[in-house]
């Protein structure tokens, strides 16, 4: 069931546009990422989709809300940089946020303690926000965001500003959240997206590049790869160089290697028949040749790059 | 009405825990005490410097009670008003340049709960301040020079108190408006010595002005009443609830500053 809707959505500073005419649905429950370089408007289309930022023009319509609700109720949200009142002691600062989305105060206390264990923060409830460390910030951000069980729990580059250990913890947290609730979040790394999420959003210079479930842009973009390596001898450098010039019909693409050459192909069969026949009757030393697919990587560089 | 008192009670929190809601009604109270004590031992202290020639004579004029305590009013009228416009002044951009008011302001809370809370939290420092700085220069007063009418002393605090707030109030408009705290405290500063002078220049175009609760302050506490009162008072507070709307307004229209 569609929990959110997003329609021709655009926001301009004076001379640029941040998000141009973006358009997306969440569906409950689902996991979803928003990615994309640094610059391409994941965090202006976010804070608008929050209400921080008003959009210039276009539509953001939750459904199962009522006309008029406030649809900051339903969200919870985890800005890049979460800032606290350092002179709150983590726990403190919990209630406040509990007691702000309209928990009563016995709510708001047992549900802090509860996240605050949940998030591994309980042992520094106590202290001073002052005193925080980075990683523990974002626990604390994390954990009042969650404070009114949001239905759509929205998080700006959780990870980005972490060292290993804290990426790897936070990431376990979020695995650990997607089955609660629904969650965009934005980031610049390929890898998280693909560990985590079910949807992909990617956008590149305001534009939604490429979106869908990580399943389906995988089949749809999926593309034969031959992956060939040769010695480094006068004679296979020179035969690889020649061939190159005039590549047969079936390489689409293809990209230099450390010592060969990566073919993105059409008939895979064909392919591999000709170039081995080729290699043979050359006489090349090859020292390797791999057939695969495009991965989601090659995907996400020709989407942002292109 | 129960997150508008969670929203004051961190504002209040937040005035304990800087350890304002000590040093402010402590200066409070010693420039109340000290303009009557140094008033009543000036004599002695001009006679104590002693590199006076041989026979002179200081007449200084006989200071009456009333007149002590309205000097006591101009000690608040500045010193009192700097450190009003230095508490008031970071109270919205700090929290917008920090990004405290964007994880605050992305709950579902009031724009203007959020304003009116620091408000509330303005008025009552003040109100605090200013009543423990008033009642001991009243009370030094009382005990040095004679004692002034309750009455009249506590309408002219009323007066007095009301051109606190609205500073205050002008304050927080200008911490909602602009993104430096120094710069809003200086805007309101001078807004409030602009209008002020203003009034003094032009006693009878300016006759509603905010700036004349002073005099009229002044003049409840010299002949018990003060005349011209009414329009005055309502134009301050009409004039808050025009800045308070300002500062909801803009704020909604900008939360964060780092969103931008």
């Amino acid at each position: 069931m569609a929990l959110l809707t997003v329609k021709g959505l655009t926001k301009s500073f004076e001379s640029t546009q941040a998000v141009n005419s973006i358009g997306f649905t969440i569906h409950e429950g689902r996991c979803v990422a928003l990615l994309g370089p640094n610059g391409a408007g994941k965090t202006t289309a976010i804070r608008m989709l929050t209400g921080l930022i008003a959009p210039t023009s276009g539509d953001i319509e939750f459904h199962g809300i009522g006309p008029g609700a406030d649809r900051r109720s339903l969200i919870g949200f985890l800005p890049q940089v979460p800032a606290f009142y350092n002179w709150m002691t983590g726990r403190e600062f919990l209630i406040y946020a509990g007691r702000l989305c309209g928990l009563s105060a016995k709510e708001a206390q047992t549900r802090s303690s509860e996240l605050l264990e949940r998030v591994g923060i309980a042992s520094a409830a106590k202290r001073r926000i002052a005193g925080y460390s980075g990683g523990m910030k974002q626990r604390l951000g994390l954990a009042q965001a969650l404070i009114h069980r949001p239905k759509l729990l929205i998080l700006d580059e959780p990870v980005s500003a972490l060292d290993p250990i804290g990426r790897r913890e936070v990431m376990e947290l979020l695995r650990s959240l997607k089955l609660e609730t629904t969650v965009l979040f934005s980031t610049h790394v390929l890898h998280d997206a693909e560990e985590l999420c079910d949807d992909v959003l990617i956008m590149r210079a305001g534009r939604i590049a490429v979106g869908g479930s990580i399943q389906d842009i995988r089949s749809e973009h999926r593309q034969p790869i031959l992956s060939l390596e040769i010695e480094q001898d006068e004679h296979s450098r020179k035969w690889l160089q020649n061939w190159l010039k005039t590549p047969p019909a079936y390489v689409k693409t293809y990209s230099a290697l450390s010592g060969g050459v990566r073919l993105v192909v059409d008939d895979v069969n064909a392919a591999r028949r000709n170039l081995l026949a080729e290699l043979v009757e050359s006489d090349v030393r090859m020292t390797k040749l791999e057939i695969g697919h495009t991965t989601l990587e090659d995907l996400f560089m020709k989407a942002v790059t292109e | 009405m129960s997150q508008w008192f969670v929203l004051y009670r961190k504002e209040w929190l937040e005035l304990i825990r800087s350890g304002k809601l000590i040093w402010v009604p402590v200066v409070f109270i010693l420039l109340g005490a000290s303009q009557p004590i140094v008033s009543y031992m000036l004599p002695e202290i001009i006679a104590g410097a002693g590199n006076m020639p041989e026979g002179t004579v200081i007449e200084l004029p006989t200071l009456t009670a009333s007149g002590v305590m309205v000097q006591t009013l101009q000690q608040f009228g500045t010193l009192g008003l700097l450190i009003i416009a230095l508490i008031s002044m970071g109270t919205v951009s700090n929290e917008r340049l920090s990004g405290t008011s964007a994880m605050i302001l992305v709950k579902p809370v009031a724009y203007s709960s959020f304003v009116t809370a620091k408000w509330a939290a303005m008025l009552t420092i003040t109100a605090i301040s200013f009543g423990l700085g008033y009642g001991a220069g009243w009370y030094y007063t009382a005990a040095l020079f004679g004692s002034v009418s309750l009455l009249a002393a506590a309408g002219s605090s009323l007066l007095f108190g009301l051109w606190l707030g609205f500073v205050g109030t002008v304050t927080i408009l200008f911490s909602t408006l602009l993104r430096s705290a120094a710069a809003a405290a200086f805007s309101a500063l001078g807004a409030a010595a602009l209008l002020s002078i203003a009034t003094t220049l032009l006693p009878k175009a300016l006759a509603w002005s905010p700036g004349k609760l002073t005099e009229l302050a002044a003049a409840q506490l010299m002949s018990g009443h003060a005349s011209g009162l009414w329009p005055v008072v309502s134009i301050t507070i009409i004039s808050i609830i025009a800045a308070l709307a300002l500062a909801v307004w803009h704020l909604r229209q900008h939360p964060s500053i780092e969103a931008v």
